[in-house]
């Protein structure tokens, strides 16, 4: 990378930018705005629109400023009369056969076009002809997406964003000249990511949002700042309401880190807010088992009866890591200062020693790590998960810094993904045996360099070999890696949600951090979290063995498996479940649902009737994202705040509000709060949150040590019978947690729930994409839709874990490492 | 596309190219001497071997006045050149010629599947013009009487 500096004048004013830098950017630093239109930030120069012409002296012709770079002692103008007469110039081209119908037009108000016609247009067209219009309608071309081609003024960014961020590429500029359009495949109905960047980014009013349609003028909404709510990758959004109906989310450029990205979920997902199908008061069960309103006092009333009766050992609670910090906080709170029990949870999926062990390799305790510097690492590892569909925007921002910066990506994982078309190295590992493939990262370094180091003794009795039978990387591929971890200036490592999910690897992840801290120097790891706050959820301190910041709670409680043991012992009085459908999510269905048939008394807390709720004592509404105000931790552990867009409507509640009365009917010192307070507590008692200021900042480092980490190094492969499939979970492209299946433009992307296996299996089979199979096992059968995925192995199926009625915790087994199914053909009888 | 064609474009026109997207040309230019044109099917099996999305088959396709994206032609394709120099010789008489010959309209096909006629920008004999191809032949400095030769030979 070019580190020199240049320094050159712009109408005058001298100014001194990075070697490399393009006029336009300089420009921008000097406080010139230079007008444009297939310009954008992080795509390929394409230099095509001529807007950002310039001059330069010496030079005869007018330059792009927007793919030129800058060179010594340039003298650049950029608002000479002949600049100025050009760029009007374009404008008048760009207008001879744009059908200017911005009082129909979505973008009108909001448009690139109406914006630098108004700036720098002619006041006055010259061209006396009629204008060709030459698309009499517009193209749905999905369910989210329709085009007005008529309007378009041929930038690509659309074309571009689709390749190079999203890595879709299913847009193309098909015709020539004046008769080009953006579009799909013969217009037809796209099969994508439906994020909606190519809407996001067009600059007039020709990709657009189908849901959105003849909805509102950008001046007629009401917005707020929030924070996506569907996955750790926190993408900052603005969402917007006319009266009270959410119409729109879009991403935040001027002030979020995530610019212009946001995936489907982000995009889209907003529209659970609106649904008719939410809890809108207290329900408490009658004894024929129906639901009946009652108030808020008596609901209430009853929690408070029943956690007194239930007494501190016989009380627990889990919340939802898609929680806000304040809410979090205040939960943990609660439950060891009014309940009087350290029995809580952030997850129905994972152990607490597993989390520990994680939080500890990841370094989820420390400081935040920029997703962008770890991305532009010389090497990036990305560690076992889904990435692309778990955490879609990281793997955008991998992909254009990947693309743009030709660094190395490998990827580590048991299923195949997007992101593997970017990547230098794609290996397939075995399910939960991340352990073993780091162990042989481990043993391959130390083959090459000589490391004494503590923990590494053990190594030198592995054999690359040996581990690469056990996690399925062939071991030349194991020593390629290495040696380019060797040789790197810097190392970014992205670790997934599997590790914490199958408790695998994070001893032999932080022995390799180590290892390349001693060699490398430079390494930033990155946790990639599913949940919007699972990060918070831990430094808030809604753990059984962690107080605020880390610090080792005085009494352990029991985690989510301590919780429902202890309910199906009859062991149980009193659980809160607040946004967590542990039924839908604890790995052993049967178990879990016999347990909650025990609990004395159930209160579940949510937005919507989950697979939970119906199992409840009371059950009280919540608001959601968009409704309250608070703070969230990414997995980077950025700090962003949300503001509410709207009140609940109501009897919908804050879980802040909730809690806050709760506890007061309890103790009469715990008091009703409002997010303010909390926040300020928080920053007086979480460590790394003191400094915190803004809409977004790196929370600090809190404890020192967690968890003490010693690789066993043994390794099994996970049972698997001939012809049977490990079945692996997480979250959809299309939905993040359980909350999304509410959202009707998402369901409606995604048809229902799906099972995903490779194409070698699918030939195996005998079926194709969208053929129905029969998945089978532990007694339980669903009848699925196949959907093929292009680098998954053979045995290897994935089934998300976001639908009601389709619960993947059905076929899992806990007390086994992974858990497999059957799967055949499945044939209507008669077929 | 047949067996033969995957075969060929797999054997012959890949191991000419660095990168397998650069035989998109190569390759639509064989499949299209099939049928005479291309069909959404053959768009994207050469997109899957090639790499590719089928849009960007279908955007060169729709570039090249060459390939007959989704439209059939029938045994001759005549492209008249309508650009500068062929103008100014006559080219445009020589198409209302050629429509009257075959009593048909600039972009129809005739009735026994024979003639398709379209007209296509400078077709680089400006030297010669005014110019028409037919399938791979030019036929060039025309007048009236050769196009009724040429035509009267194909029929
Ligand atoms: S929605 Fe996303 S994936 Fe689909 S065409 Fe647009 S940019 Fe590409
Ligand atoms: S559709 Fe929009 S983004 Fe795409 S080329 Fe046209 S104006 Fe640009
Ligand atoms: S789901 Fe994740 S990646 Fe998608 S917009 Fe939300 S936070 Fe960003
Ligand atoms: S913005 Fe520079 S040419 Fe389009
Ligand atoms: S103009 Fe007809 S061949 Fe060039």
């Amino acid at each position: 990378m070019t580190t020199g500096l240049v320094t050159l004048k712009i109408n005058g004013r001298e100014v001194t930018v990075r070697e490399g830098t393009l006029i336009l950017d300089a420009a921008k630093e000097a406080g010139f705005d230079i007008p444009t239109f297939c310009y954008q930030a992080n795509l390929s120069g394409l230099g095509s629109c001529r807007m950002c012409l310039v001059e330069i002296e010496g030079q005869r012709k007018l330059q792009p400023s927007c793919i030129t770079p800058v060179m010594p002692d340039m003298n650049v103008f950029t608002e000479t009369d002949t600049v100025k007469m050009t760029r009007s110039a374009m404008l008048e081209f760009l207008l001879s056969n744009h059908p200017l119908d911005c009082p129909v037009c979505d973008k009108g108000g909001e448009c690139e076009l109406q914006d630098l016609v108004y700036k720098h247009g002619p006041r006055k067209g010259r061209f006396a002809e009629d204008k060709v219009r030459h698309h009499d309608k517009d193209y749905i071309l999905s369910p989210v997406i329709v085009k007005n081609a008529n309007r378009c003024v041929q930038c690509m960014r659309c074309v571009r964003v689709c390749k190079e961020v999203v890595g879709r590429g299913v847009l193309g500029a098909v015709g020539r000249g004046v008769h080009q359009e953006e579009t799909s495949f013969l217009r037809t109905r796209l099969d994508c990511d439906h994020c909606g960047m190519c809407i996001e980014v067009c600059p007039v009013g020709s990709f657009m949002r189908l849901p959105y349609r003849y909805r509102a003028r950008p001046w007629d909404l009401v917005s707020a700042r929030s924070v996506c709510g569907y996955c750790a990758t926190g993408c900052r959004l603005t969402l917007e309401r006319r009266g009270d109906t959410v119409v729109r989310a879009i991403a935040n450029p001027e002030d979020g880190f995530n610019r212009k990205l946001l995936c489907a979920r982000g995009r889209f997902g907003y529209d659970v807010m609106n649904s008719e199908e939410r809890i809108k008061t207290p329900l408490v069960k009658e004894r024929d088992g129906s639901f009946r309103p009652v108030s808020w006092d008596r609901a209430l009333e009853l929690m408070k009866e029943a956690i007194l009766r239930a007494g501190p050992e016989r009380a627990a609670g889990v919340a939802s890591a898609t929680l806000t910090n304040e809410e979090l906080y205040l939960f943990q709170k609660f439950m060891r200062k009014v309940v009087g029990t350290a029995n809580m949870d952030s997850t129905s999926r994972w152990s607490a020693e597993s989390s520990l062990k994680f939080m500890e390799a990841a370094g989820i305790r420390g400081g935040g790590t920029s997703v962008y510097q770890c991305a532009e690492s010389d090497v990036v590892v990305v560690l076992g998960g889904q990435l692309s569909e778990e955490n879609p925007v990281t793997d955008y921002i991998l992909r254009y810094i990947n693309g743009a910066r030709r660094n190395t990506l490998v990827i580590a994982s048991p299923r195949g993904m997007k992101l593997d078309s970017s990547a230098q190295l794609s290996v397939r590992t075995v399910p939960a045996t991340t352990g073993a493939f780091i162990a042989a990262l481990l043993k391959a370094l130390v083959e090459k360099k000589e490391v004494s180091m503590e923990g590494m003794e053990a190594v030198k009795g592995l054999t690359v070999e040996e581990l690469s039978g056990v996690c399925g990387v062939n071991a030349d591929d194991i020593r390629w890696i290495a040696a380019r971890l060797l040789t790197a200036g810097s190392v970014g490592v992205l670790a997934g949600t599997d590790m914490l999910r199958y408790d695998d690897g994070a001893e032999e992840l932080a022995l390799l951090v180590r290892l390349l801290e001693n060699t490398v120097r430079d390494v930033r790891v990155l946790p990639l979290l599913d949940r919007a706050n699972q990060r918070g959820a831990w430094d808030m301190g809604v753990h059984p063995y962690l107080e605020p910041g880390y610090r080792p709670a005085q009494r352990r409680g029991h985690d989510v498996h301590g919780i429902v043991e202890l309910a199906d012992s009859g062991g149980l009085g009193f659980l809160y479940l607040l946004g967590e459908d542990v039924l839908g999510l604890y790995p052993d269905r049967a178990g879990v649902e016999r347990a909650l048939s025990r609990v004395g008394f159930l209160v579940v807390q949510d937005s919507f009737m989950t697979g939970s709720a119906p199992m409840a004592n009371l059950v009280l509404p919540m608001a959601m994202y968009g409704e309250k105000h608070g703070t969230m931790t990414n997995q980077e552990g950025r700090v962003q705040r949300m503001e509410a867009v709207r009140r609940p409507e109501g009897e919908v509640r804050t879980p802040l509000e909730t809690i806050g009365r709760a506890g007061n009917l309890i103790e009469k010192d715990f008091p009703v709060v409002r997010p303010g307070d909390v926040w300020k507590e928080i920053q007086k008692q979480v460590p790394g949150y003191g400094e915190v200021r803004g809409m977004e900042a790196f929370k600090g480092a809190s404890a020192d040590q967690v968890a003490e980490l010693k690789p066993s190094f043994s390794y099994a492969v996970p049972e698997r019978a001939e012809g049977e499939f490990w079945l692996l979970t997480g979250n959809h492209l299309f939905h993040g947690a359980r909350l999304s299946q509410h959202s009707g433009i998402l369901r409606e992307l995604l048809g229902g729930c799906v099972v995903e296996i490779g194409s070698t299996a699918a030939q195996r089979l005998g079926v194709g994409e969208g053929d129905m199979v029969e998945v089978e096992a532990r007694g339980y059968r669903e009848r699925l839709p196949v959907r093929i995925r292009e680098g998954t192995p053979d045995g290897v199926a994935f089934m998300p874990e976001n639908f009601d009625g389709k619960d993947a915790n059905r076929f899992f087994d806990k007390d086994r490492v992974v858990s497999t199914v059957r799967i055949r053909p499945y044939k209507k009888q008669g077929e | 596309m047949d067996e033969k064609t995957r075969r060929e474009i797999e054997g012959k026109i890949l191991p000419k190219y660095r990168t397998r997207r650069s035989a998109c040309m190569a390759s639509m230019q064989l499949v299209q001497r099939q049928k005479g044109y291309l069909t959404k099917e053959d768009m994207e099996e050469i997109a899957r071997l090639l790499d590719m999305e089928p849009v960007e088959v279908e955007a060169v396709g729709k570039f090249y006045t060459m390939y007959n994206v989704e439209r059939p032609v029938g045994r001759y394709h005549i492209q008249v050149c309508e650009n500068l120099s062929c103008s100014l010789m006559g080219g445009e008489h020589i198409l209302k010629h050629i429509e009257r010959l075959l009593g048909i309209k600039t972009g129809q096909t005739t009735g026994d599947k024979r003639f398709t006629l379209s007209v296509v920008q400078c077709l680089g004999s400006c030297g010669t013009a005014p110019v028409i191809q037919v399938n791979d032949d030019y036929y060039e400095n025309l007048t009236d009487k050769k196009v009724e030769e040429i035509l009267e030979r194909l029929k």
